[in-house]
């Protein structure tokens, strides 16, 4: 599995976007692809408007959830993982 | 210089040559919103960019097509063609209402869709679909029965405060063999690359009509035609995919406004899928089965127009 450092710096893909019933749709043109993030993926993508660490996205989540750091980094790393897949998120 | 003066997508047009595909400015002002000019034939029309390839940027689009011209659409108001040696008025005309106004209609923030539209008195009914999915076929069978045409191929929506309008535009057919058989061949239809164009004279509107649905075409066995009305997610990707030349979405200064518009319109509108057997023999049947759908969503007596 695809693990992240709490350094890891994770900048989102320039993706068209829209919203529609609380969803947030992204588009990729090029690709002919389409996305739709529905609750704590669409709060990601949105903290993600500007570059963070992975340990500073793990804090804002832990506060917006209340759930436990280890819990939260825990399926962070499934979801950022699948979005490197997809085009949507680099890694330094 | 005469100028040609036309109006589509609700924009008084200039042009210095002719574009009967165009409906006519019947009064002129003076100040067009939009001006079509042509500069001399040149063989280094291309400046830097590469035979066949476009450029999208803030607020300039540029295109050449090999053999033809290169394109330059400004701010969403000026269009300049450059030919090239020996092409003719026809190809012209063909690329510059294609693809040079639908990056126009990009610049001014319409939503321009692939497909034809009708007036009805529930609103605009617009049906979409890939080349060849009847777009234009079922469009002219609801003209046949006397509904007033707004625009065959290209339509485009524009957001206001007061709703989603869809723009009358063309006042013409594109017609494939069959249809154009159903429409009783007309003197007045040419023919052009693979299509009937017959021009519409009488029962085009001219006024932009509310929007209230969009039809994707598609194809299936059933004798039976099916509506299905679209839900969630769905609704904007089928309306993005049925964009007209999407590629030229990216990298204008209106992108993100024209994206928040496909959120609205795929809100706001019914977006449905209409799948029907295709066979010449079923295309009346489809108009009657659409008339019954819409009655049963959008009501039986539908308030009368007043145009």
């Amino acid at each position: 599995m695809r693990r992240f450092s709490p350094q890891d710096k994770l900048s989102r893909s320039e993706m068209l976007s829209t919203e529609i019933d609380q969803e947030t749709i992204l588009m990729s043109i090029d690709a002919g692809a389409y996305y739709g993030l529905k609750g704590s993926a669409q709060s990601i993508w949105e903290k993600l408007e500007t570059p963070l660490t992975f340990s500073a996205l793990v804090d804002g989540l832990v506060k917006e959830y209340r759930i436990s750091p280890e819990a939260c980094a825990a399926d962070l790393e499934g979801f950022l993982a699948e979005m490197e897949r997809e085009g949507l998120l680099s890694v330094e | 210089m005469s100028l040609n003066g036309y109006r589509a997508y609700g924009l008084r047009i200039h042009a210095d040559f002719e574009c009967p595909e165009l409906p006519c400015l019947h009064i002129e002002t003076g100040n067009p919103d939009v001006t079509i000019r042509l500069l001399p034939p040149t063989v280094d029309a291309m400046e830097s960019l590469e035979s066949g390839h476009y450029e999208v940027q803030s607020g300039i689009f540029r295109l050449v097509v090999p053999d033809v011209a290169f394109y330059r659409v400004e701010e969403g108001c000026r269009i300049f063609i450059t030919p090239l040696p020996g092409v003719s008025i026809e190809k012209l005309r063909l690329f510059l209402l294609g693809s040079a106004m639908g990056a126009l209609l990009y610049q001014r923030g319409l939503f321009p869709l692939h497909g034809s539209a009708i007036e009805t008195p529930w609103g605009a009914m617009i049906f979409v679909g890939t080349q060849g999915a009847g777009k234009s076929t079922l469009a002219a069978q609801f003209y046949l029965k006397g509904y007033r045409l707004l625009s065959d191929d290209v339509c485009a929506v524009e957001a206001t405060p007061d709703g989603l309008w869809t723009l009358p535009a063309f006042a013409r057919f594109r017609l494939c063999a069959d249809a154009f058989a159903r429409f009783g061949s007309p003197q007045d239809a040419r023919f052009d690359v693979d299509k009937f164009v017959v021009p519409v004279r009488n029962n085009y509107c001219p006024c932009p009509v509310p929007l209230r649905a969009i039809h994707i075409l598609a194809d299936h066995d059933n004798n039976n035609p099916e509506f299905e009305e679209l839900r969630g997610f769905d609704r904007v990707q089928r309306l993005l995919e049925n964009l007209y030349r999407p590629h030229f979405l990216k990298g204008q200064g209106t992108q993100s406004i024209l994206m928040q518009m496909a959120g609205l319109i795929a809100q706001k509108t019914t977006i449905a899928s209409v799948s029907r057997r295709r066979a010449p023999e079923m295309i009346e049947g489809l108009v009657g089965f659409l008339e019954s759908a819409w009655a049963e969503r959008f009501g039986a007596n539908p308030p009368k127009e007043n145009n």
